[in-house]
């Protein structure tokens, strides 16, 4: 059941993970429960009770700041942006009926939906989208959100219906920064002690750390949506208490079955996994503008010294795709080139830059699930290729303290996010984290050409084009897309795979029911 | 004052002298650990300006001992400090908790005394037998193995796999006390005590057979004194002593073990919140829970400590008093 993975099994994995489930399974067939109760259609009703993986006393319900999954979780609860990504990861309406640019692009114009409320019953209107926008970009408490809202030069209402975006400069692909699930639209009035947005949920309760919970938003404006009547969200920090309350029907779904135990969970009758295909990813990171990365054939050397399918099998237990050095996997123009291990063309380009015994440090930190993993595998494999990798394990709040962003070799974690908005927030200058430092001025005037191209079909090129420099010289070694599994009893229906990476069909929970 | 007062006095002094060289002692470590305190508690908002009038407002830029002695004044007028976390100050966000911990231990000892103390004598009584030896031998087994082990097996057993009619984690309503579900409290509860009892058993069974191979209580069963007389009123209170000091010492051991049983069953008790505030660099939250168990620790040795004063026979009827 647990695959062979070369990791070193530490305390936790070994009780929790192997005398814990192994003994779970061996069991299972002696006091397994009758067959199990299937969701059936749609039905109107319930409470769902889900356990999502993290979270702490620094809980918050501010829609523009979730930070952690329980965080995501409430904010897609509570809170909804104009746009809106769908399971596909297309672009689709929310509060706003349409947003469409003016020729040039320098400026979008967004239709509020007819008829919508906010929980409190009051519709939405321009002045509640325009605070929404001067509370996310505030100069003196910037939210999460803002980093990618640096070209937005203002929001100003430009009719009953309908507020206008003015940029800085022209933004062909504006619309999907609106998308992002931490620009909720919220009242003009907002304030934390009386969360109202326009989501399906309403706020009922919440205890930091603990639990959180909702109720059914009457005047929600999908048809049908939501079905249940009640929703909790309950934060678990360790992953076997999560999986137990599962187990033992204490809770309905959880997110995040740790990829090493999902055939043990799914060997439930009772219980359904959930695998979602997504675009995030788990790269190592090469600072490019100190020794040895400022070499570009250390670089290219190090790339080719990565397995990707046997990282894939051994990291993420097969449930994931293989990725060759370049993120965006579900952008249109995802070049997909291929890239194997060659071990002996790395020795060549290390030899010829000058660093035949290469020994470097790798910072690693459990930020994801895999990433310790992940570095430990990739060692292994550099040593076959001469290069000595040591690993420098840290824990997740050194890992972003002050000194991220500054570590020379190290890891990091990305959700879906197509081409585009993904070089803003990790490959540019101005980017607010960019990693490797990557400062590629051929790279750099591509992707502003890129940013502001009205034609597609050149948009199209010249992300493709960008693509190509990333792949050829850039400072990420990205090795694969994990798959994300997620579990639910028999009985919870409507949990569709999502291709953004936020776990439960994107912790929309709207889309769930519960049978009788 | 008679001497057995002045002995509890002394030990009461050095209690206090204990604690206060541990607050020291808490105190310097969190200043060697990494990290702003005011850069934590800003996180992402942590500007240059703001970090440094947050320093001046928490008086970070008092020389330390000026620090240690007004968190120690904190601290005795019950002002824990401030969590950098919830933003608000640590008994607010330590006050439930401290007493969903409390009663998992009180129910654990409540369990867990009179079981091994019965199975204790029990062996000693019928030393040899298979009954003393299915004890031991038990006991032995149990003692072997780490909290977190026990709980997974009770877990598997009792809530997932083999029988589902316990619940594995604790999930209280908001504003609902976690004794109000008391089926969620057993798997916690049953996992301490089963860590608890095998030492307990073990240290009644030793003490006890020492003293029935003892010569008063020979002379007793001489004098044609009944068995169970015997061992009630000349063995048993014999035993108080010590088995009173290892009764304490693992309750003691409990205010610690807590933590990881409280992650195993997602119970909301101060050990979670320890992992939390640790996890999240909330110093003073580390501070005031370490404080927390530490006080505990030495108020159940003291407590201890009296009992076996109290029911030594030796020091009781002693007229000079001095030393146990």
């Amino acid at each position: 059941m647990i695959s062979p993975t070369g990791a070193p099994l530490s305390r936790r994995r070994l009780l929790g993970g192997a005398a814990g489930l192994a003994a779970a399974t061996a069991l299972a067939g002696c006091g397994g429960p009758a067959a199990a109760r299937e969701a059936g259609p749609p039905r109107r009703g319930g409470v769902l009770r889900v356990g999502v993986t993290g979270g702490g006393s620094s809980d918050t319900l501010d829609p523009h700041s979730p930070a952690t999954n329980p965080d995501i979780a409430r904010t897609l609860s509570l809170y909804e942006p104009l746009l809106h990504w769908d399971d596909a990861y297309t672009l689709q309406p929310a509060v706003a009926e349409s947003v469409t640019p003016e020729p040039g692009a320098r400026a979008w114009t967004a239709r509020i939906r007819a008829g919508i409320t906010f929980h409190d019953g009051r519709p939405v209107t321009p002045d509640d989208v325009v605070a929404t926008f001067r509370r996310i970009t505030d100069p003196d408490d910037p939210k999460s959100g803002a980093s990618q809202f640096g070209i937005l030069d203002d929001v100003v209402v430009a009719s009953d219906s309908s507020v206008r975006f003015v940029l800085s400069e022209p933004s062909p692909v504006f619309d999907q920064y609106l998308a992002e699930y931490s620009c909720g639209i919220v009242p003009a009035d907002f304030s934390l002690e009386d969360p109202v947005g326009t989501g399906a949920f309403r706020y009922a309760s919440f205890t930091p750390g603990q639990q959180s919970a909702f109720v059914r938003h009457d005047g929600y404006w999908r048809p049908g949506q939501p079905w249940v009547d009640r929703l909790e969200l309950i934060n678990f920090s360790e992953d076997d208490a999560r999986i137990n309350a599962l187990l033992s029907g204490q809770v309905d779904a959880i997110d995040q079955v740790p990829l090493s135990l999902t055939e043990v969970v799914g060997s439930y009758d009772s219980v359904r996994l959930l695998t979602s295909e997504t675009g995030s990813w788990l790269p190592f990171t090469l600072r490019v503008d100190v020794a040895p990365f400022d070499d570009v054939r250390v670089r290219q050397a190090l790339r080719l010294v990565a397995g990707r399918g046997e990282l894939v099998e051994q990291v993420l237990s097969g449930q994931g795709a293989g990725a060759v050095d370049l993120y965006a996997r579900f952008d249109p123009e995802y070049l997909d080139p291929a890239r194997e291990q060659d071990l002996q063309r790395a020795r060549d380009l290390l030899a010829r830059a000058g660093k035949p015994n290469l020994s470097l440090e790798l910072v690693t930190s459990p930020i994801q699930a895999g990433t310790v993993e992940a570095a430990q595998v990739f060692a292994t494999q550099a040593r076959a290729a001469g290069i000595e990798i040591g690993l420098r394990r840290v824990d997740t709040s050194t890992f972003f303290s002050d000194q991220y962003l500054q570590w020379e070799f190290a890891q990091s974690f990305w959700n879906t996010r197509n081409y585009l908005p993904q070089a803003s927030q990790s490959s540019m200058p101005d980017s607010p984290f960019n990693e490797t430092h990557w400062d590629d001025a051929q790279y750099q005037s591509v992707v502003r050409r890129a940013r502001s191209e009205l034609d597609p079909r050149v948009r199209a090129q010249l992300v493709r084009a960008a693509q190509r420099i990333e792949f050829e010289r850039g400072g990420y070694l990205i090795w694969g897309f994990p798959d994300r599994v997620d579990a639910h009893q028999a009985y919870v229906g409507g949990l569709v795979p999502n291709r953004t990476g936020l776990s439960l069909s994107g912790y929309e929970f709207r889309k769930a029911w519960v049978s009788a | 004052m008679s001497p057995l007062a002045r002995m509890i006095l002394r030990r009461l002094a050095v209690s206090v002298l204990i604690l206060v060289v541990v607050s020291v002692l808490i105190f310097a470590a969190t200043l060697l650990l990494p990290g702003d305190p005011a850069r934590a508690i800003l996180g992402q908002q942590a500007t240059p300006e703001r970090v440094a009038a947050l320093s001046e407002q928490l008086g970070l830029d008092r020389p330390a001992p000026e620090r240690y002695l007004s968190w120690l004044g904190g601290v005795l007028t019950g002002d824990l400090g401030y969590s950098a976390a919830t933003q608000g100050p640590v008994t607010e966000l330590l006050g439930g908790r401290i007493g969903a911990s409390a009663l998992l231990l009180v129910l654990t000892a409540l369990v867990s005394t009179p079981v091994a103390l019965a199975l204790g004598a029990r062996a000693a009584v019928r030393r040899g037998t298979r009954t003393d030896s299915a004890v031991s031998g038990t006991s032995l087994v149990l003692a072997a193995l780490p909290e977190f082990v026990i709980g997974v097996l009770l877990v598997v057993l009792f809530a997932t796999s083999v029988l589902r009619i316990l619940p594995s984690v604790t999930i209280a309503r908001p504003g609902e006390p976690v004794w109000a579900r008391p089926e969620q409290l057993v798997l916690p509860v049953l996992t301490l005590a089963l860590v608890v009892i095998p030492y307990v058993v073990r240290m009644m069974r030793a003490t006890l057979s020492e003293t029935l191979d003892a010569g008063y209580v020979e002379m007793a069963r001489l004098k044609g004194l009944p068995e169970r007389t015997v061992l009630l009123r000349h063995a048993v209170p014999h035993t108080i002593g010590p088995v009173a000091q290892v009764i304490a010492l693992q309750l003691a051991w409990l205010a610690g073990g807590v933590v990881v049983v409280e992650f195993l069953f997602r119970y909301p008790g101060i050990g979670q919140a320890l992992i939390d505030a640790v996890a999240n660099r909330d110093v003073q939250v580390v501070q005031a829970i370490t404080l927390i168990i530490a006080a505990f620790y030495v108020l159940v040795n003291l407590a201890a400590d009296v009992a076996g004063i109290l029911a030594d026979p030796r020091i009781r009827h002693s007229s000079t008093g001095g030393g146990s």
